[in-house]
């Protein structure tokens, strides 16, 4: 073949490919015309027989009946955006209901399929019509390699209580990055009382390289169950742990809180000292006030800040310690000192003191 | 003579060659392209974003608004960013020494009250005058400093944000109100991200509505409407496609998410680079991959901001000429990185197309096209060869422009309108008769303007950063 023939060849190639292109822009959008025409009258309907339903005018086969005449995924995105606004009983109804449908069940088999995307129409279906029976199904789905998988199947945490499942979030929860963690946290609070005991078994396992991950979430739970173990994190010997116990210390006003917090304020880590400082400041017991006092004058910048923010929670006492540091010595804590106290409540209030 | 026609005849094959290979490759990103496309609108239908937005997984942002000289539109800019969907962020303006009102008019719609600084400098900036919080919103910070660059406004924001992820907004530039809240997606997905680009569509001819667009049309003009096409291809097939590679190096500076905590590792933006950027990108690759940091930096399409675009040939060429430049700095800066096996892929695949297929194309075309007009000249080459390889070099690019059209219609179809969708066809044709080649002709004109001005490099962009509104 010449060059000629080939560019002649390669011409004709584009000619017909451009024609195709061009044919299949069009057929695309005629196409999703017809079926918009087509599912918009059946979405108004599935969205109508909802409302009727959740308000107790109609029968539940109604809906039954109008999500099997929608395509899978419209089902589901219904179901979805429905499961908020109808009260949890009546609810509960649907989904034994939608148990015994064609549909629903073909969703449930997907459960290990090996596209990504029919596990994840499964695990948005199971987050909102999940029976107990589902469970080994959900875990698996947690469990799922695929983040989208995994991040919809653990909002099934906030309908069904299960130790099982629970137990499997709290396992993957202090191997995902930070922002997933605290979405699995949101979603774990709502099983409060098997998390607190898994919690109490977890804090005690002091080689554990997830430890820190664990006791940040169990500070936020900020149960007092957690307190004493929370407290004994204080003197471990990572520091990233030391960050969490002192962060964590700070919403219980104990005397034992106080104590551990004294020690962490001198710790050698200049994450913990800030963060103990701040702590110590959301307790404000007057007797630690030399500690923050002290603190304001650390050698770095931001433990200075911290203490300096924290003081201002001593009410009267803090701001005088601060009037007296704008005047002191210490250039440092002078420099700070002002820095806060020229600071307008607003502005205070941004820094959540 | 026979040497003569040697020479042609060999540069010819070379350049025929350089065609080729990069012809795969856009054949290689558009495949690419289309199960990108496929997963990504999945994920983005699939979210249930409601239930994300009421969780408190969200990342916290802060969006960075350099301003220079922005009052006539600087408060509806400001308002528009500040009413974004989104639970947990900060506004950071930076007034960058404006010569007109910018600074008043901020003070008087938001109610501006003075505070001290009180965070460290991380990265070094041109003095800063004031910092001024808002009575009316509590989000918003302004700064007020002496003019440094764009740049340097973008730094002086990032030493006053407080949160761990900073997107950078031009103060011209409307983003969708949804698109801070699509556009963590890859963070609530769980990867090792340190950056996300969004798209950036043209705004030209659209309707806008207290800072939204809230119809999307193509310009009927053919400098726009051509843009839009360009912009299409850009973002739609050409990013996704580096997605599958792992190599995206442009993340674009009007709407892209960073981590913080990179950025200024590396010392903020370059104040003294040309297109911040790119060099921004080239140099967060270059320290993660150094420190060997397990990260991805993926565009994602959903999320949208929209930007005006040249209508002028002179602005236009003026801004594909810096465009250019910068591509160039850049490419030289970082040269120590093309064929790195240090670098990965990114030493591998990303420097050498854009060094060789980006960089050095103008150029190339140019000598294409003299080596034809030579050849034909003296009989060299035949006139019906070279007419059909031209035919078949500009059916290339139009197949590639509308492969761009149609992930834009199976995928977002911004563009509702069968008027614009004809448009749109339209353009992809025509991009080809004579824009391409003003396209051509001015970024090879940034070569010379790199020759000429080698050594006042940095002079110029200190005071050449003005991007007014």
């Amino acid at each position: 073949m010449t060059a000629r023939q080939f560019l002649i060849v390669v011409a004709l190639v584009q000619g017909v490919l451009l024609g195709a292109l061009i044919v299949l822009i069009i057929l695309n959008r005629w196409f999703r015309l017809r079926r918009s025409a087509r599912l918009n009258p059946r979405r108004q309907a599935i969205d109508a027989s909802m409302r009727r339903w959740a308000a107790g005018a109609t029968p539940l086969a109604g809906v039954l009946v109008g999500l099997a005449r929608l395509p899978v995924p419209l089902a589901i995105d219904a179901l979805v955006s429905w499961s908020a606004r109808v009260p949890g009983e009546r609810w509960r109804q649907l989904a034994v209901a939608l148990e015994q449908h064609w549909w629903a069940r073909i969703v449930r088999s997907n459960s290990g399929s090996a596209r990504w995307w029919k596990r994840l129409e499964c695990a948005r279906f199971l987050s909102v019509a999940a029976m107990p029976r589902d469970a080994p199904r959900l875990v698996r789905l947690i469990n799922d390699s695929h983040p989208a998988v995994h991040v919809a199947a653990v909002a099934s945490l906030e309908r069904i209580e299960n130790s099982s499942l629970t137990l499997a979030a709290l396992e993957r929860l202090p191997r995902l990055p930070p922002t997933v963690q605290a979405y699995y946290a949101a979603m774990l609070r709502r099983s409060r009382p098997v998390v607190i005991q898994h919690l109490q078994k977890r804090l005690r396992r002091n080689d554990d390289p997830a430890l820190a991950r664990i006791a940040e979430f169990a500070g936020r739970l900020g149960e007092p169950a957690l307190r004493e173990r929370l407290t004994t994190l204080a003197d471990h010997p990572d520091p990233e742990v030391r960050v969490q116990s002192a962060r964590a210390l700070g919403g219980f006003p104990h005397r034992e809180s106080v104590a551990a917090l004294t020690r962490l304020v001198a710790d050698s880590a200049w994450a913990t000292r800030a963060q103990a400082a701040r702590s110590l400041g959301m307790i404000a017991d007057v007797t630690t006030l030399p500690l923050v006092r002290a603190a304001l004058r650390d050698p770095v910048w931001w433990v200075r800040l911290r203490a300096a923010l924290a003081l201002i929670r001593f009410a009267a006492a803090g701001r005088k310690a601060l009037l007296d540091a704008e005047v002191g010595a210490d250039a440092d804590a002078r420099a700070m000192a002002t820095l806060i106290l020229g600071l307008p409540a607003q502005a205070l209030a941004e820094f959540g003191t | 003579m026979s040497g003569f026609t040697a020479v042609v005849g060999t540069t010819d094959i070379a350049i025929l060659l350089y065609f080729l290979i990069l012809n795969s490759f856009y054949a290689l990103l558009l495949i690419l392209s289309i199960p990108e496309i496929w997963e990504q609108t999945r994920l983005a239908e699939d979210e249930d974003f409601q239930r994300l937005m009421q969780s408190d997984a969200l990342p916290p942002i802060t969006i960075l608004v350099p301003a220079y000289n922005e009052s006539a539109t600087i408060e509806a800019s400001v308002t528009a960013i500040l009413t974004l969907e989104y639970r947990n962020y900060e506004v950071v303006v930076v007034n960058d020494g404006s010569r007109d009102d910018t600074m008043e008019q901020l003070r008087h719609a938001f109610d501006l009250y003075e505070i001290p600084r009180v965070y460290p400098e991380t990265i070094a900036t041109k003095p800063l005058r004031a910092l001024y919080r808002s009575r009316s919103r509590s989000r918003l910070l302004v700064l007020d400093k002496e003019n440094g660059g764009k740049a340097d406004s973008l730094n002086a924001a990032i030493n006053a944000s407080r949160f761990p992820l900073v997107i950078a907004v031009d103060a011209d530039t409307l983003i969708e109100p949804d698109a801070l809240l699509r556009l963590t997606r890859p963070f609530l997905l769980g990867r090792d991200i340190a950056a996300v680009g969004g798209t950036v569509r043209v705004a030209n001819s659209c309707t806008v509505k207290d800072g939204r667009v809230t119809d999307a049309r193509v310009s009927s003009r053919p400098l726009p409407g051509i843009q839009v096409i360009e912009y299409l291809r850009a973002f739609l097939f050409g990013r996704l496609g580096w997605n599958r590679l792992g190599g995206n190096l442009i993340v674009s500076g009007a709407f892209g998410l960073f981590r913080k905590e990179y950025v200024a590792a590396i010392g903020g933006y370059h104040t003294s680079s040309i297109v911040e950027d790119l060099d921004l990108v080239v140099r967060l690759h270059r320290y993660l991959r150094h420190h060997k940091i397990r990260y991805e930096m993926p565009f994602i399409p959903d999320p949208v901001a929209w930007t005006e675009v040249p209508e002028s040939m002179k602005i236009l060429a003026r801004q594909r000429e810096r465009w250019h430049r910068g591509l160039i700095a850049a490419m030289w800066e970082y040269k120590s990185m093309l064929f790195n096996p240090r670098y990965g892929r990114i030493g591998f695949l990303a420097m050498p197309f854009y060094t060789f297929g980006e960089m050095l194309a103008p150029v190339v075309e140019v000598l294409g096209y003299v080596v034809t007009v030579l050849g034909l000249a003296f009989g060299i080459v035949n006139v019906s060869f070279a007419l059909l390889f031209i035919l078949v070099a500009w059916g290339y690019g139009m197949l590639l422009s509308i492969w761009a059209v149609v992930l834009e219609e199976v995928s977002f179809r911004r563009y509702r309108r069968f008027g614009d969708l004809f448009r749109l066809l339209l353009f992809a044709a025509l991009e080809n008769f004579g824009y391409r080649q003003c396209t051509v002709w001015w970024r090879l004109k940034a070569f010379g303007s790199v020759w000429r001005r080698k050594h006042v490099w940095g002079d110029m962009v200190r005071k050449g950063f003005a991007t007014p509104s």
